[in-house]
């Protein structure tokens, strides 16, 4: 039976690296001069670099080409071919569909699709969501408010694409989304981390609903690396008492990886879609043993209309040592998306992720799932303030969850934090990605 | 040498059959240039055709001598 495929493309996801490599090589060349030819950004680009598409003969000759940056895409935008500019490698009226970067790094850029493009968004999510057991007897909840945002669009029109049943839950607000999801018994659910964890929290203490009750068995997170992170999956997984998968994408880039049914502690590439390169941050020198980090650096194989070639994107990755028992051939990256190299910044003279004050604040039973970083300069020394809520009633547990906070983070990030306990319920929420890192230091 | 799920799937005849759809399609593209129900629709067909080589062809087609 179909539904008993494990493989969304049983002929790609196995295939030997080395037939991985030659195809991504031939994908690359005619995508690369795909835009040198259409494109005046990026033939001018590669101009300057003395680099034509009849330069690239081998693997090795990728690593000459010039990356691009967001800013850059910034910088030649708002301006005609309007409003994308010269990057647009399509007749303007090919343009079907407009989406935008949330902005969370600056302007927003603003991504065109044609209709090929757009086929080629779901097709990247059919891979992720076969893989995850969505299957055609799923009936699928988005609680997603559909705008400019690309966000859970493409998963939309994949599950539809596999034969799911698609409930837009848009406008509604969280608690009658939760109705709906009861009332529809929805099986699978697609949201940020931090509204899986805020919708939870509603429903178990503004409803009197347990949302381990209901019927979603599968949620797939995107937006935010929460589902990588242990503690963030595990109470995820059990407020719902569903399997949580994690997803990295990106507007400018696509659905490049996902977790599968295996949850082997990382992500797969979708290398039959895209060529994941890993460089060292400092040096830009490519990276390709196991357990090092580095920023990723990513061509999107097949996108036509705004390429997405060499693309810096500042994700910090690695590579897996370990093959996925699922087996697929696609290479994992170790514990996702660990962090972006714009947001791991050096505290006290040590690197601090945010993620790993994440992973220690969830880990810790009394806490909420809300937290807040401020990082400060008080004369010459930065200041790390942490602040936590309490869950109701913890306030007689406070010296002990107090005393393993402070064991933890000085285990896990090596740095020491000023405390602050707040009542629950009073630190921000947020219903799509959280903006819980403040750098208050100067020039940062 | 293919494994034996790319032999059990007739991947050759599936590969064929795609070009043949992509073929049609095209065709069918250029007889409605001033009809827009069926030139928009054709146009789809031609957006799905290509995941259909995304998925097989681009891959199968690396076997093929170069020119």
């Amino acid at each position: 039976m179909l539904s008993d495929q494990r493989y969304w493309n049983p002929v790609l996801e196995t295939l030997p690296h080395g037939k991985i490599r030659d195809l991504q090589f031939s994908k690359f060349k005619r995508i690369f001069r795909w835009a040198y030819d259409h494109s005046k950004f990026h033939r001018s680009l590669y101009q300057k670099a003395g680099i034509a598409p009849d330069d690239v003969r081998s693997f090795q000759d990728i690593h000459l080409i010039p990356t691009v940056e967001k800013s850059m895409m910034r910088d030649i935008q708002r301006k005609d071919p309007f409003p994308y500019g010269d990057a647009l490698c399509v007749p303007l009226e090919d343009v079907v569909e407009f989406r935008q970067t949330s902005g969370t790094t600056g302007q927003p850029v603003y991504q065109p699709d044609t209709w090929v493009d757009w086929e080629w968004w779901s097709e990247c999510w059919s891979f992720i969501l076969w893989a995850q057991g969505y299957r055609p007897a799923d009936r699928v909840f988005i609680p997603f408010g559909y705008n400019i945002f690309v966000a859970f669009w493409a998963g939309h029109y994949a599950a539809e694409k596999i034969g799911c049943e698609v409930v837009p839950g848009g406008v509604l607000d969280t608690k009658a989304r939760i109705l709906k999801i009861q009332e529809l018994r929805s099986t699978a659910m697609m949201a940020t981390p931090t509204y899986v964890l805020g919708m939870a929290d509603t429903a178990k203490n503004k409803m009197g609903i347990d949302p381990s009750t209901l019927t979603i068995r599968k949620i797939t997170c995107a937006g935010e690396p929460g589902a990588s992170i242990p503690s963030t999956k595990r109470r995820m997984e059990e407020a719902w008492n569903a399997k949580v998968y994690d997803h990295a994408g990106a507007t400018e880039i696509g659905a490049w990886s996902f977790e599968c049914q295996a949850q082997p502690g990382g992500l797969h590439v979708n290398e039959a879609l895209f060529l994941v390169e890993i460089v060292d941050v400092e040096t830009g020198a490519p990276i390709h043993e196991p357990g090092r980090q580095g920023k990723m650096v990513i061509t999107a194989l097949d996108r036509q209309a705004q390429p997405c070639i060499r693309f810096d994107s500042k994700d910090v990755i690695e590579w897996s040592p370990e093959p996925c028992p699922c087996g697929r051939t696609f290479r994992l990256i170790k514990g996702g998306v660990i962090g972006r190299a714009d947001d791991i910044t050096k505290v006290k003279g040590v690197l601090l992720s945010p993620s790993a004050i994440e992973e220690v604040v969830r880990g810790i039973e009394g806490l909420s799932d809300e937290y807040e970083v401020e990082v400060d300069r008080v004369g010459d020394v930065d200041d790390i303030l942490l602040k936590v809520e309490l869950m109701p009633g913890g306030q007689g547990d406070r010296h002990r969850i107090e005393a393993e906070l402070k064991d933890q983070l000085r285990l896990k990030t090596n740095l020491g934090y000023r405390l602050e306990f707040y009542d629950y319920g009073t630190l921000p929420r947020y219903e799509v990605k959280a903006k819980r890192f403040k750098d208050r230091r100067k020039g940062h | 040498m293919r494994d034996p799920m790319e032999r059990r799937l007739n991947l050759d005849g599936i590969n064929a059959k795609i070009h043949l759809l992509k073929e049609t399609a095209e065709e069918l593209r250029l007889l409605a240039d001033i009809f827009p129900a069926v030139l928009r629709n054709t146009d789809r067909i031609l957006a799905s055709v290509k995941m259909l080589e995304i998925n097989v062809s681009d891959v199968l087609d690396l076997e093929k001598p170069g020119p």
